[in-house]
């Protein structure tokens, strides 16, 4: 129980830092993947084009937090995975998010 | 983006940020198409990343003391410029000479506007021979970072002559004169010429501030100020803590005459940090200056942790 109320909590903690964080561990939830393809991930997943200062600023907090982990370089590229941790907190986010839309669509359908 | 301006945009992030993403951002930033959209977010990032970094560098006692003697001189310079300016040349200073405590509170703000220049050269007893160091082991970065406040004066210095040149005016553009409620003089350019001009004046001088206080700070982090004793730092920062706590007594006793004495000038929109109210503009300087009195009082509060036993030897 206090496990999981930690975890809620670190997914608050991630929602206070704009949504960077979240879609790039959105992006990183069905594998690893370098900073291109992240990006165009997350824009076919959200419409949303992260610029490469965003992307890298989301990425370094990331990893700052051990939410994600670098794997061993592809030539110049660098790919990253979730590490357990993250895989938790996006749960929990993710969890949320679904939580808040389905009584956002409630209260719409009640009306 | 060719190779060139994706180095030249990496260089852009603090050191430790480098050296762990250098090779890979300069490789997907090589890959990524060029965009001025792109080079701003990438600029924009660069400078949080080294705002961010500033807690990222270890520092002592002393060092914070002067770190944070340095913010609150800073941050109460700017403060006076913007109050001088608010009021240089406005019926408000008409107004002092007919109102006593007006004339009196102001004469505060002048006498802790003194007593801060005497702050400043106490502390530049340990910014001296820091440079003296510095050139003497030639630490090139250190150097570097110490020639950037006098840098940015320098660059906001010409700027300002240059574009007062180029508009053949008198006026000098600062971000004082763009308001429109009153009857600028006939060779100044027109208000919509001084906003701009003045817009981009302020621009550089918060610029500048800011690089001033991110250079010391990493400056002072990369130096060693341990023949100073506690006596050093502490006197800079009581001395900086009663010239800001001056001003800022000063600023308020002004604000409070000023609404009695000249409220209409007080509220109106002539001379105010770029076309504010002249209301809105004290309320600038005063949270500005209770923000470095905050800081003076860190700084007093790092210098008393500093360790009695040292300077060593």
């Amino acid at each position: 129980m206090k496990r999981s109320t930690r975890y809620v909590d670190e997914a608050r903690e991630l929602g206070r830092y704009s949504d960077p964080p979240l879609l790039v561990l959105a992006s990183l939830a069905d594998g690893p993947k370098h900073g291109h393809a992240m990006i165009e991930d997350i824009f076919r997943m959200s419409g949303t084009r992260l610029g490469p200062g965003t992307l890298y600023g989301a990425i370094a907090r990331l990893e700052r937090e051990k939410l994600i982990e670098a794997l061993p370089p592809d030539e110049r590229r660098q790919p990253y995975r979730l590490t357990p941790q993250g895989l938790r907190v996006l749960r929990a986010r993710i969890s949320t998010l679904d939580h808040f839309a389905r009584a956002g669509l409630r209260k719409l359908e009640a009306r | 983006m060719n190779p060139r301006a994706a180095r030249a945009l990496t260089a852009l992030y603090p050191r430790a940020w480098r050296q762990r993403y250098r090779q890979e951002f300069e490789a997907f930033l090589e890959a990524h198409p060029s965009s001025l959209e792109g080079i701003a977010n990438v600029a924009a990032w660069a400078i949080h990343e080294r705002f961010r970094s500033l807690g990222d560098i270890p520092m002592d006692a002393r060092q914070n003391s002067l770190t944070f003697t340095t913010f609150a001189g800073l941050a109460a310079f700017a403060a006076g410029v913007n109050f001088y300016w608010t009021v240089d040349d406005t019926p408000l200073a008409l107004a002092m000479h007919g109102h006593g405590a007006l004339l009196a509170s102001w004469r505060l703000v002048q006498a802790g506007a003194l007593a801060l220049a005497a702050a400043a050269m106490l502390s530049s007893r340990m910014f001296v021979p820091m440079a003296r160091e510095a050139f003497a082991t030639r630490r090139r970065g250190v150097i570097l970072l110490l020639a950037i406040p006098f840098c940015a004066a320098a660059a906001l210095l010409v700027w300002l002559a240059s574009a007062s040149i180029l508009i053949h005016s008198h006026w000098v553009p600062t971000p004082w004169d763009v308001a429109g409620d009153w009857a600028a003089p006939a060779n100044w350019p027109p208000l919509a010429a001084r906003w701009i001009l003045g817009s981009i004046s302020f621009a550089g001088m918060m610029g500048g501030l800011l690089a001033t206080a991110i250079s010391i700070r990493q400056a002072v982090a990369r130096s060693e100020l341990s023949r100073h004793g506690r006596s050093s730092f502490s006197a800079a920062s009581v001395l900086l803590a009663g010239s800001v706590a001056a001003m800022t007594a000063g600023v308020i006793s002004w604000g409070w005459f000023v609404q009695r004495y000249a409220p209409a000038d007080f509220h109106v929109r002539n001379g105010g940090l770029l076309g504010s109210t002249n209301f809105a503009s004290w309320a600038a300087t005063l949270l500005v200056l209770l923000a470095a009195v905050a800081m003076a009082i860190q700084s007093f509060r790092s210098a008393l942790s500093v360790r009695t036993e040292e300077p060593r030897a």
